[in-house]
């Protein structure tokens, strides 16, 4: 269905190719899974699929890409529309119209369909999506789970043969995943349809591969039957790894293959030794916090002390009020009731200076805190705002993400380069207590490990919110579950994460009913042997 | 949705309440009007976020009459026998001449001034009623197809602009993060350029989108219509401008000029819009709802055209009538509270 | 991303302009006699109907999905800010916007932003009505003009386009005025209406009286807060939009 014949292609004034030597095919009805490290060209090969490549980014494609039989050279996107339908990474900036129905009748209207064609089609795609009771809705007030799955239908009315899909759960909670994914899989399974996905949360969509590319940095790919290309990729889900530690052949990529053969390694690790992280002294206490917007209370009463050195995660659905309560902890946001104290002081009775000193948040949004033209004035301004000596950001920041150039433009940077100059921004002032919001978007894991080692080593006090269930297992020292702005769970991450199905990493699924988290546990421990 | 009536068929209905304004001055007449306007607009505008209109457009007309009163007292202009009140003139500079301020305030002037204050502020109310009945996303979707790639900016700016609002305050929060207070000039160049650069990299993602789902297949015209739409529509444009030159000329073939050079301009549209290949999904139609709301707004301004005279009489001060035949007319266009659904409680 | 303008395109923007010149200044040179009641209706009516054929005659030479989005995006910015001003005493908060916008894409793409940008505000304050198509084609000869001034860069390229706005917006609010003239005051009925076969001298200076007592303030107010946004955001506006510009033209982004 997608053929990549000796394709290769570089960017207009790149240095170097962002794809070489490329060849791929990808047969009918089948669901592959592109992974590779962030910035390695994933986008770029989806893209390429259909024609944004080169059409739409400018730049030199050598080779040919063939799609159900059409050249992508001869055909730009708009003309491949019938055939590719392409899911972008942020649906909402994807979105023409406003609301849910005439955003899934837009391609068609486009591609000249009938009027009955169009009325038949949207209501199937209505009904195939769980999407009925949202029909008028305007999109802006749908969850990102909602948002996600209109955007889905809304290639799908063409009736393309190949749905492309770049990062389509990276924004989600657990449950909106699954709701997608179990979407996908149905369209894989029921329609015959061929799925191309790139994802970094590979423990959310591995399972339901067929075949995996795996792109590498210098752009050439591999690609194959998923547990074999998995193991020898440097990105792989949790499961293959703990698979090529146990040694496992072939190397398992679901859950319930995995478990099927654990049996033996649970026996031979037994239960971990339970240790008590160590908690310095006090340094935040928030007691009764409140946030009100109008009538909804977004946040109800949650009490939170947090101990030097401590790490905590937030975790919670979409909604769930955490990035509420982390802009009322960090003062800046609205606190409509309730007490909060770094230190002993307000941090909301702080003028904004003196309260980053106390009181560090990197938002969701993090390019939302950069304004500047260059890393370098970043840096410097940074340092000047928080009354630091000159350099301080800068090295911070190589500790975070060595070799981002000086005199790029924040905007042009990889989304680990640009969270890590924020990150640096906000640890400039060396706060007490550092929030983030959804730090892992947009990560891989190696990415992912070195800010786990790099926040770890800094030691500040950390409270994150997240959907990362694996970067909580392997960073994390307390959970704290929020639903519907109330805290339903609070207590050592073990304890937690092994409570709840949505919220276990996989290698606890597998090695359940012993609490092990990570690999890395177990790998020491079975070094410990 | 499709409960709603053509949005098409609302500004039409409230257009023939404007031709009976434009003609009047009466003050009963033109209070009947506002009442029209305002009974349909309340009882028949739907869940929108428009749907306020009216009220605003009322007291803007209120505000357009006490101006215009004020004009009168301050600036006078038609006089007549019985003075009110006689202001001290303002002697004005020789190249200001035949402006005239203060001087005696006439009951007659006053009369006049409030009656055509009154009457801009009817036409304002129409234009109100139409706002908070004519549903304008579906007015957009029901331009000439020719229009297509203007009518997509104009569905994609209003589908941004709020994501904008969002962003801006995102960015506003992140800022006071780094231990700014963001105020006065400065705050435009600092709110600014993040909320420009995060719009722009959204307007790329979004061409992306769009081109991916196939904007712009275009079917291309044929040479023969491609030629005869260029004709049309030079043709007309050009009709258009001898039009206005006759009409500015004093002649009397102006009006008709125009007209004539409106008709191949329309056409021209017309088979210009067959260069876009694509369909509509539930198309606005005009069905019997619409022509019985756009027939009882005509049945208003032919009474108002065919019936007596509207003009409110100054010279001397008479008490205004209520011309019967107008006023049928009028109360035929509260037609549409019987015909359009009303509002859902 | 720019929108070309070909010779037909150009054709019907003469033709659009002698028209909108017509539909403005029509009470300045109307003759003794006057003209029948409906002209200036008749005005008010067809303006839509040339607009719409000047946009799709431009729109018919081809606008790719970029600057459609471009043009989208910056009308959103528009709408969204046009509140912001509206109410306190002439801030405008949309000019500047359509004077850079058309400065850095041509002088196609400003007319067709002038147009979206006050058709998407209208729209979304519920503000159509008979003015709309007047405050459309006014504005998008402000975008228009600033796309055709001739080609400078720096400190230069900035006083230029300060003294072009200031000069647009007043002009744009005589125009305004001159359009809503002849329906705020009838013919002769105060002593700043217009009066038909009047020298043109005299019927000016009525305009500018009724300009004075009307919308001066704004009309300064307007010109002033252009200017001022204009030379603080100029500098880094002009950066950022040719970034945009640039980056459109050979994405250089999207790797991932």
């Amino acid at each position: 269905m997608i053929r990549f014949e000796d394709v290769s292609f570089t960017y207009p004034g790149a240095s170097g190719p962002a794809l070489s030597g490329v060849d791929l095919e990808v047969p009918e009805g089948e669901l592959c899974l592109v992974v590779g490290r962030t910035g390695a060209g994933k986008s770029t090969l989806l893209r390429a699929v259909n024609g944004l490549v080169p059409h739409f980014s400018g730049g030199v494609l050598g080779g040919r890409v063939l799609v159900d039989g059409r050249d992508t050279r001869t055909n730009p996107p708009r003309e491949l529309a019938d055939v590719v339908g392409l899911v972008g990474q942020d649906p909402q900036a994807g979105f023409v119209t406003d609301s849910v129905e005439e955003e899934l009748a837009y391609s068609m209207e486009s591609l000249g369909l009938p009027n009955p064609v169009m009325r038949k089609r949207v209501e199937e795609t209505l009904d195939l999506l769980g999407l009925a009771d949202l029909r008028h809705r305007p999109l802006a007030t749908l969850s990102g789970g909602q948002q996600q799955r209109v955007a889905v239908g809304a290639a799908l009315t063409a009736h393309p043969k190949v749905l492309v899909l770049d990062e389509p759960t990276s924004a989600l909670d657990p449950g909106a995943a699954e709701d997608v994914l179990a979407a996908l899989h149905r369209l894989v399974h029921d329609l015959g349809m061929t799925v191309l996905i790139a994802e970094h949360r590979l423990e959310r969509v591995a399972q339901y591969a067929d075949r995996v590319v795996w792109l590498s940095s210098d752009g050439t790919v591999v690609a194959g039957d998923p547990g074999s290309v998995l193991a020898s990729a440097p990105v792989a889900p949790p499961v293959v790894r703990l698979g090529q530690l146990a040694g496992w052949e072939p190397v398992p990529v679901s859950i319930r293959d995995a478990r099927r053969r654990a049996g033996e390694l649970r026996s031979s690790l037994g239960s971990p030794a339970s240790v008590a992280p160590p908690v310095g002294a006090e340094v935040m206490r928030a007691a009764d916090v409140r946030v009100r917007y109008g009538s909804v209370e977004a946040v109800r009463g949650v009490s939170l002390a947090v101990g030097a050195g401590e790490r905590v995660a937030l975790m919670g659905r979409n909604g769930s009020g955490k990035s509420s309560l982390l802009w009322a902890l960090q003062g800046s946001g609205k606190r409509s009731g309730g007490e909060v104290l770094v230190e002993g002081v307000d941090p909301a009775s702080l003028k904004p200076g003196p309260r980053r000193r106390a009181v560090g948040l990197v938002p969701q949004q993090p390019g939302d805190l950069l304004y500047l033209h260059t890393v370098g004035e970043e840096c410097r301004q940074a340092d000047r705002e928080s009354g630091r000596e000159a350099g301080t950001c800068r090295a911070l920041l190589d500790r975070l993400a060595p070799g981002v150039p000086d005199d790029r433009h924040p905007r042009d940077l990889s989304e680990g380069q640009r969270l890590a100059l924020v990150l640096a921004v906000a640890l400039t002032p060396s706060p007490k207590v550092v929030l983030l919001d959804e730090p892992t978007r947009g990560l891989d894991y190696p990415a992912k490990t070195r800010l786990a080692e790099a926040l770890a080593e800094l030691g500040h006090a950390v409270v994150l919110a997240t959907h990362d269930v694996e970067f909580v297992a392997e960073y994390a020292t307390r959970v704290v579950v929020l639903a519907d702005g109330e805290v339903v769970a609070d207590g050592s991450t073990g304890e937690v994460v092994t409570a709840s199905p949505t919220f276990s990493p996989q290698v606890a699924k597998v090695l359940a009913p012993l609490p092990w988290l990570t690999v890395g546990d177990v790998a020491r421990a079975l070094a410990a042997r | 949705m499709s409960g709603a009536v053509h949005p098409g068929a609302w500004w039409l209905w409230a257009l023939g309440l404007a031709v009976v304004a434009s003609r009047a001055t009466n003050p009963v007449v033109l209070g009947l009007v506002v009442a029209v306007a305002g009974f349909v607009a309340v009882t028949c505008r739907q869940d929108t976020p428009w749907a306020d209109s009216y009220d605003m457009f009322f007291k803007f007309g209120l505000a357009v009459l006490g101006i215009r009163v004020l004009f009168h007292v301050l600036l006078g202009g038609v006089d007549g026998p019985t003075v009110l009140l006689d202001l001290p003139e303002v002697p004005l500079p020789d190249w200001a001449r035949g402006i005239r301020l203060g001087g005696p305030l006439t009951a007659e002037g006053l009369v006049f001034a409030l009656c055509q204050g009154l009457q801009l502020a009817t036409l304002l109310c129409c234009v109100g009623a139409a706002n908070a009945l004519a549903n304008a996303k579906r007015l957009l979707r029901s331009l000439p197809a020719a229009l297509y790639e203007v009518s997509v900016a104009v569905v994609v700016a209003m589908t941004v602009a709020p994501q904008l609002v969002a962003s801006a305050r995102s960015v506003r929060r992140a800022r006071a993060l780094r231990g700014d207070v963001v105020r006065g000039v400065r705050a435009v160049k600092l709110l600014l350029v993040p909320v420009l650069e995060g719009a722009f990299e959204r307007s790329l993602v979004l061409a992306a989108a769009m081109d991916s789902r196939g904007y712009g297949r275009h079917a291309g015209l044929p040479t023969r219509t491609r030629v005869l739409t260029g004709f049309l529509v030079l043709g007309g444009l050009v009709g258009l401008c001898v039009g206005a030159y006759a009409l500015l000329d004093g002649g009397s073939a102006g009006v008709p000029v125009l007209v004539v050079g409106a008709v191949p301009a329309a056409a021209g549209l017309w088979t210009g819009s067959r260069r876009v290949r694509r369909s509509r999904y539930r198309p606005d139609t005009w069905g019997t709802r619409e022509a019985l709301v756009v027939g009882s707004g005509l049945i208003a301004a032919v009474t108002a055209v065919l019936g007596p005279d509207l003009v409110m009489p100054t010279v001397p001060l008479t008490a205004p009538d209520l011309p019967l035949l107008p006023a049928l007319g009028l109360l035929c266009a509260l037609a549409p509270v019987l015909i359009a659904d009303r509002k859902k409680p | 991303m720019s929108v070309p303008i070909r010779a037909r395109a150009a054709v019907a923007l003469g033709g659009s302009a002698v028209i909108g010149v017509a539909a403005f200044c029509w009470p300045l040179f109307v003759p003794a006699g006057g003209v029948s009641v409906e002209a200036p209706w008749l005005f008010a009516l067809l303006l839509p109907l040339v607009l719409a054929v000047a946009l799709a005659e431009i729109s018919s030479g081809g606008m790719d999905a970029k600057a459609v989005a471009m043009l989208g995006v910056l009308s959103a910015l528009g709408a969204a800010i046009r509140p912001l001003g509206a109410g306190t005493a002439g801030i405008e908060t949309v000019f500047f916007l359509l004077v850079l916008g058309g400065r850095v894409f041509g002088p196609g793409f400003g007319f067709v932003l002038g147009n979206t940008m006050l058709f998407a505000s209208a729209l979304l304050t519920g503000g159509i009505g008979p003015w709309l198509p007047y405050q459309m084609l006014a504005s998008s000869w402000v975008g228009l003009g600033a796309g055709l001034l001739p080609a400078m860069r720096g400190r230069v390229e900035l006083v230029v386009l300060a003294g072009y706005s200031a000069v647009a917006s007043v002009v744009y609010g005589l125009l305004l005025n001159l359009s809503f003239w002849p329906f705020a005051l009838s013919a002769g009925s105060t002593s700043v209406s217009y009066v038909p076969g009047a020298p043109l001298g005299d019927n000016l200076v009525r305009l500018v009286g009724f300009s004075l007592a009307t919308s001066l303030g704004w009309d300064v107010g307007r010109a002033v807060t252009t200017v001022v946004l204009v030379l603080v955001t100029g500098p880094v506006l002009l950066r950022t939009l040719r970034r945009a510009a640039r980056k459109a033209a050979f994405t250089g982004s999207g790797l991932g």
